[in-house]
């Protein structure tokens, strides 16, 4: 007999648990709040869609509109504003059906797989709106610099743009922490668990 | 008919509740970790319970819930496996009329499946509990040939910790 049939053995005639519950107490259980991952992605998946889009109101934009034309970005800013609704809509559709197909009773891969694609999604917003701004702000550096390049000497243009690269630099370097951090905590254990997964497919 | 649905469930849970309580002792080392995931297992088999259409078994069903909530939903580590805690599972698995013997290799399998980590834990599980290789790789998501060569390695594994 193997070593582990006798293990085996014991297992299956190990004592039933003995603080079993009833179905009073199973249903309390039941109908208590969920700590699952999935609950946790969703909502600051939610929360970062809410909240970067919300940014926009704090921006008087009848006075950035000003600015804007008089740097002659007008047209550019509108047209990009545009754009940017759509992707962002797209992403939210993306997300969206994404956390739908998320489903326990699948198997263990590919609940794994809806899970990191649903927050994949999210990252993918979060990147696009990042590049977004990023994009804006270099364009309207560079206008700037442009409508005001007689009173300005190289000097000055070379300590505004450097200005602008380390702000964006520093504000993308805290936000990228941010995400690791938040991230690294929620995901680590699953995506251990996923390499172990994708490795037997791949190794055999 | 959400009544009926719900006495169905407290029904099927009760009876089986015993599969969720060996994988939260496979999955946790002290008894609050033990409690949390059996919480969390229990709002997940609920949730889904709907869609549970009959055509297996409701224990078939209930292990793939409950073993997905472990290894995927649940988010707490279990890397760090505190020995004292380990020790403490014999408060849950005594029993009067229950062989000596086996109670010590019930304990030092518990102790070695600790030292596992999540897949295989999941692996010798379903080997413990006799399940099929059909459902143990439709369970996990890999081919039947990946799980046999992986069941062998982990099998191997473990009898090389329980008997070094």
């Amino acid at each position: 007999m193997d070593l582990l049939d006798n293990y085996k053995k014991a297992w299956s005639n190990q004592p039933e648990e003995t603080s079993k519950l009833s179905a009073i107490e199973i249903y309390k259980l039941a109908h208590s709040k969920s700590s699952s991952i999935v609950k946790w992605i969703f909502i600051i998946g939610i929360l970062e869609f809410v909240i970067l889009n919300s940014l926009y109101f704090f921006v008087d934009i009848k006075t950035a509109m000003e600015e804007y034309r008089k740097i002659g970005l007008e047209n550019f800013i509108y047209y990009s504003n545009i754009l940017a609704y759509i992707i962002i809509f797209y992403f939210l559709i993306k997300f969206y059906v994404n956390y739908r197909k998320i489903s326990i009773v699948d198997s263990t891969k590919n609940l794994m797989n809806n899970i990191l694609k649903t927050r994949k999604t999210v990252r993918n917003y979060v990147i696009f709106n990042l590049t977004y701004v990023a994009i804006l702000m270099l364009v309207a550096t560079v206008a700037t610099i442009n409508t005001n390049s007689k009173d300005l000497n190289t000097t000055q243009v070379f300590m505004v743009i450097g200005a602008t690269l380390l702000a964006t630099l520093l504000f993308l370097g805290v936000l990228w922490l941010f995400y690791q951090l938040l991230y690294g905590f929620l995901l680590k254990k699953l995506k251990r668990n996923y390499k172990e997964l994708a490795k037997l497919n791949s190794t055999n | 008919m959400q009544k009926n649905l719900e006495a169905k469930f407290l029904e099927d849970f009760e009876k089986n509740q015993n599969i969720a309580h060996k994988i939260c002792r496979i999955y946790t080392s002290n008894k609050s970790a033990h409690n949390d995931l059996f919480q969390e297992i229990t709002i997940q088999v609920w949730k889904n319970y709907p869609k549970f259409r009959g055509d297996s078994k409701f224990s078939t069903w209930m292990y793939r819930v409950a073993l997905n909530t472990a290894i995927s939903l649940y988010r707490k580590s279990t890397r760090r496996v505190k020995t004292q805690d380990i020790s403490n599972l014999a408060y849950k698995i005594k029993a009067t009329d229950y062989d000596d013997t086996e109670e010590q290799q019930l304990k030092a399998l518990y102790k070695a499946i600790h030292t596992l980590n999540d897949i295989e834990k999941a692996l010798i599980f379903l080997y413990l509990e006799d399940k099929p290789y059909k459902e143990i790789s439709e369970t996990l998501g890999i081919s039947s040939v990946n799980a046999r060569v992986k069941m062998n390695r982990t099998k191997e594994k473990l009898k090389n910790i329980l008997n070094p």
